[in-house]
């Protein structure tokens, strides 16, 4: 429960640095002779905008408090429509990658580790550092440059031109292709380092004293490794679990641009360029929402996989 | 007699990141007979626990193994496969170490990590598991306890009902009770005297501790610098030692003070393996030191059941 005040505290500074910076929304469109002065002073008492900042942040929370999340200045519809149809997509491309990210880091750092020194391990170690090395932009930015090249991945949006005579069940498979390219690019990004952690806590883990016990006790390979090694070196990866879920929507975001997917990436990303505010705080409270889950979630892993901390 | 362990001419190397490899242990020679004890003893650093580990065929991965023979039960395990020697350990041969708290895995409960040790699936092995943690004096509950959950004493009950549970004819025991309190200590010392007695066990028991090694074994082994310097029985050790090592340590225990005597304490410092001194590595501490001892290195002479390296005692040098 104590992340109540930690979401209040969040958001309140996230509000009170936006507002008192010079300007907002509305300063743009001063710059607009069509828009006369008047209009734009009587928008500016609509949203509360000509009142203190600290009365401004207790009008947005009294309005939250009603699960009313604002309206956004620029499209003027309610924030909470133009963010439940892009976080589903930002969700969507975040699962998928993290689904696989996991799938392939965890079992080819595992085998890294055991075949440490050998060819094996300094390929695959080299094509990390190479993921690594490369930011998340530049995959993105390279794919879809393939993708337009070859036509075999469909680039941008969310659906083709076909889609509104298709079956749920084509919706879903072209849904699905048009995924592939953002989340091809965000598990690439990602693996390198989920494989170089994974595959360090597991050496870290071999060379453990505990591991010296097992092989005394005349204990096979495939037993050490897989039951005594694996379980310790996967506790560490459990809190990494949960700071992935919480950094879903930074996490997301370049790639989302970058492949013209229309996550929440692109949203928050001109919602803050153009100050639309109610836009960017729900954005940050998602932002915070999520990562209080992510907390949430490894906590209660880790007391499942670690007796120490599920028995004190 | 069948002997249960035999050390002989046992050479081990370290091969740092960089720079040459150093010789550790510099022809080892040990056996421990049925029922026997054998202790040994030797400062911190000497290398007592890589002569366990080879023993267990555990070196760590920049150690090798350069010279020499170990046998188990007469059999000679030196060229035998990983898979082969594996058979061996827990069964012929186990081990238990001097930190418990590390050695035991965190995420597994006490009886799953001992019950893993059983070798061959019949039915019965938690039975078998329960009665003897009895045996070590745990309750039936720490089956289901974590390492965690458990005093250093218990942790190191546990461990020896691990390595006990196959009925191994041996038992390596490096430091047992060096991370314990006085009186855990010694509630573990007894447990291993009473498990020698009722299981017919051999011992290898490894202790800095020179009063401990008298009152544990019958045979004491001192080493120094990666070597053995004096070999025999626990009471000549006390009462006559040979070798000039052997003597600062036994000089140091309290029960050789006399009443006025400054307390004494070993002086000089364990050598450094990559600059050992030329001729009798003792020899920069050393007040017996002769000409011959900064020159050549003394060999193993016979005196009695048990042997010594020392100058002091005839000339012969080391082949
Ligand atoms: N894993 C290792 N890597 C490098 N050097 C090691 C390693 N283990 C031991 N050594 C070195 O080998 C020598 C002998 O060490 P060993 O652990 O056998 O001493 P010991 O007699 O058991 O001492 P202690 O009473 O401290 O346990 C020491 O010089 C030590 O520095
Ligand atoms: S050989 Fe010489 S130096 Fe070495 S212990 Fe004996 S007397 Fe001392
Ligand atoms: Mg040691």
């Amino acid at each position: 429960m104590q992340f109540i005040p930690l979401l209040f505290g969040m958001t309140f500074i996230s509000f009170v640095i936006i507002q008192l910076a010079p300007g907002d929304y509305f300063t743009q469109l001063q710059m607009n002779p069509e828009i006369s002065p008047q209009t734009i002073e009587s928008m500016r008492r609509n949203f509360g905008l000509d009142k203190p900042v600290i009365a401004q942040y207790f009008y947005w929370l009294g309005n939250l408090a009603r699960f009313n999340l604002g309206e956004s200045f620029s499209y003027h519809v309610p924030v909470s429509f133009l963010i439940g149809q892009k976080l589903k997509n930002t969700l969507a491309l975040s699962v998928f990658s993290i689904f696989f990210t996991w799938l392939i880091a965890i079992p080819l750092g595992v085998y890294s580790a055991i075949k440490e020194g050998r060819w094996q391990e300094k390929m695959m170690s080299f094509f990390a550092y190479i993921g690594i090395s490369i930011p998340s932009f530049l995959i993105a930015m390279l794919l879809v440059f393939f993708a337009a090249r070859t036509m075999v991945l469909p680039v941008g949006g969310t659906t083709s031109v076909f889609y509104i005579n298709a079956t749920g069940w084509e919706k879903f498979i072209d849904y699905l292709k048009h995924l592939l390219l953002p989340g091809i690019a965000l598990t690439l990004a990602e693996i390198g380092w989920l494989y170089r952690l994974m595959k360090n806590n597991f050496l870290e883990a071999l060379g453990s004293p505990y591991i010296v016990t097992a092989h005394a006790k005349g204990l096979s390979d495939g037993r050490i490794y897989f039951r005594h090694a694996l379980r310790n070196a996967v506790n560490p990866m459990i809190t990494i679990f949960g700071y992935t879920l919480s950094s879903v929507l930074s996490g997301a975001a370049l790639v989302e641009i970058i492949t013209n997917w229309p996550g929440m990436g692109r949203l928050i990303l001109d919602a803050v360029l153009s100050r639309d505010l109610y836009l960017v705080m729900a954005s940050l409270l998602i932002g915070g929402v999520l990562l209080i889950l992510g907390n949430l979630v490894a906590d209660i892993l880790i007391a499942a996989a670690d007796p120490r901390v599920r028995l004190r | 007699m069948e002997k249960m362990l035999e050390i002989k001419k046992l050479e081990v190397s370290f091969r740092p990141a960089v720079g040459e490899s150093v010789k550790i242990l510099r022809g080892v020679n040990l056996s421990v007979g049925k029922n026997e004890s054998l202790a040994l003893a030797g400062e911190s650093g000497s290398g007592k626990t890589v002569t366990a580990r080879a023993v267990m065929k555990l070196l760590p991965n920049n150690m090798n193994f350069e010279k020499g023979e170990i046998l188990i039960r007469d059999r000679n395990v030196m060229n035998l496969k990983e898979q082969e020697f594996r058979k061996i350990r827990g069964k012929d041969v186990s081990m238990i170490f001097q930190e418990p708290s590390s050695y035991l895995n965190p995420v597994f409960t006490a009886g799953s990590q001992v019950l893993e040790a059983v070798k061959g699936d019949g039915p019965g092995r938690k039975e078998r598991t329960i009665k003897l943690l009895n045996e070590v004096g745990l309750k039936e509950n720490v089956f289901y306890q974590y390492p965690h959950q458990l005093s250093g004493g218990m942790q190191q009950r546990v461990m020896i009902a691990m390595a006990l549970i196959n009925n191994p004819g041996l038992l390596i025991a490096d430091e047992p009770t060096t991370a314990l309190d006085v009186t855990t200590a010694y509630g573990i010392v007894e447990l291993l005297k009473e498990m020698m007695e009722k299981h017919g066990l051999s011992m290898l028991f490894i202790t800095h501790d020179i009063s401990l090694a008298v009152n544990f074994a019958n045979m004491i082994a001192v080493m120094y610098a990666g070597r053995i310097v004096e070999l025999a029985g626990a009471g000549e050790i006390l009462n006559s030692p040979l070798h000039p090592y052997t003597e600062m340590l036994v000089s140091c225990l309290p029960e050789k003070y006399k009443s006025g005597d400054k307390i004494k304490t070993i002086e000089g410092k364990v050598p450094d393996f990559r600059d050992l001194p030329k001729g009798c590595s003792f020899h920069p501490r050393c007040p017996y030191k002769k000409e011959i001892c900064l020159r050549e290195e003394p060999g193993e002479m016979k005196r009695g059941e048990g042997i010594v390296r020392c100058f002091k005692y005839g000339d012969f040098v080391e082949a």
